[in-house]
């Protein structure tokens, strides 16, 4: 595998994907209470790539506590 | 109107603390910027497919820029509209459970100001996500494959903007209507999809639906004749998207005074 990569077309897609990843983590940091336990949110948030925070926004946050 | 701007605060407030400013317009910026990368990158990606017999050629017309924009339009109206559903699909049955409602309803507050302040936050939440992602595919379009006519790309982009309206108008209205907050987001997303099918399935008998508008703007983009004349489309969804809210209103409204009594 040795497709050239122009990596200044991915840096904005990886930055995009880096920030969702820290807002989901800040916020599950200062959630009291999620729904499931907290290290398997960081789990599903590191290696989810995309999905993972928008599943923990959606799912994941109990927002009535 | 004192009471709209106090609750359209409420609900700007409330969706910042809830990350959603950040988290949905992000999404979207990554969904518009994925898909003019992958068509520019496909060529190579597909050379690189392991499992494909050797001296295998597939050649591929290259998109036209306004063909690569309507395609994210097509991402937007699956993984947009998902999207959307989801991260509003709380917003009046959240509070209902929680009993905030009962607690606001117990000071003489407008229904109407109550329920359009929701609305009107929805809609800025929406337009700024699909801002976001919409400029992030024309610049990456622009860059990548070619250059887009301004003129069309603003005009398809409102008549997608209008689909959405349409989108979280369902979504209020079905708030209203349901207790619980995943009953909402399956019952619009199966509505928006059955519209959609239903929609293309008899698009001779049904070129009025709302759901032609997002069909519009693709064909705006190719520069395809269109099938419907968008004049009626747009009068129907704008019709729609007021008689929703209405309702909506209505709803609340009638519920809440019954479990007042009660």
């Amino acid at each position: 595998m040795n497709i050239t990569v122009n990596w200044g077309l991915l840096a904005p897609i990886l930055a995009i994907q880096l920030i969702l990843m820290v807002t989901a983590l800040t916020s599950l940091y200062k959630a009291d209470a999620t729904r499931g336990p907290k290290w398997m949110w960081v789990l599903i948030i590191v290696f989810g790539q995309i999905l993972g925070p928008i599943i923990y926004f959606v799912v994941g946050r109990n927002d009535r506590s | 109107m004192r009471q709209f701007g106090l609750f359209y605060r409420k609900e700007m407030l409330e969706m910042a603390r809830s990350y959603k400013w950040i988290w949905v317009p992000m999404v979207f910026l990554l969904l518009g910027v994925m898909q003019p990368v992958t068509t520019y990158y496909m060529p190579e990606i597909l050379k690189h497919a392991g499992n494909m017999p050797a001296g295998t050629i597939i050649t591929m017309p290259t998109p036209t820029a306004g063909e690569v924009l309507a395609q994210t339009l097509n991402q937007f109206g699956t993984i947009g509209v998902l999207v959307l559903v989801l991260s509003m699909m709380g917003i009046v049955s959240g509070e209902r459970q929680s009993g905030v409602t009962s607690l606001i309803f117990t000071k003489p507050v407008s229904f109407i100001a109550y329920m359009t302040a929701k609305w009107a936050s929805m809609l800025t939440l929406t337009a700024a996500a699909f801002a976001c992602g919409y400029a992030g595919a024309c610049y990456y379009t622009i860059q990548l494959i070619g250059s887009l006519d301004v003129g069309t790309v603003i005009q398809a982009g409102l008549m997608y903007m209008l689909w959405f309206v349409f989108v979280i108008s369902v979504l209020l209205l079905i708030s209203a209507w349901l207790p619980n907050s995943a009953g909402v987001a399956f019952t619009t997303m199966a509505f928006i999809m059955l519209l959609s099918f239903g929609t293309s399935l008899l698009s001779r008998y049904l070129s009025w639906s709302p759901s032609r508008l997002s069909t519009i703007a693709s064909e705006i983009l190719t520069k395809v004749e269109t099938l419907s004349s968008v004049g009626p489309v747009l009068w129907i969804s704008l019709c729609s998207i007021l008689i929703c809210v209405m309702l909506a209103v209505y709803r609340m409204q009638s519920q809440e005074s019954i479990s007042a009594k009660a």
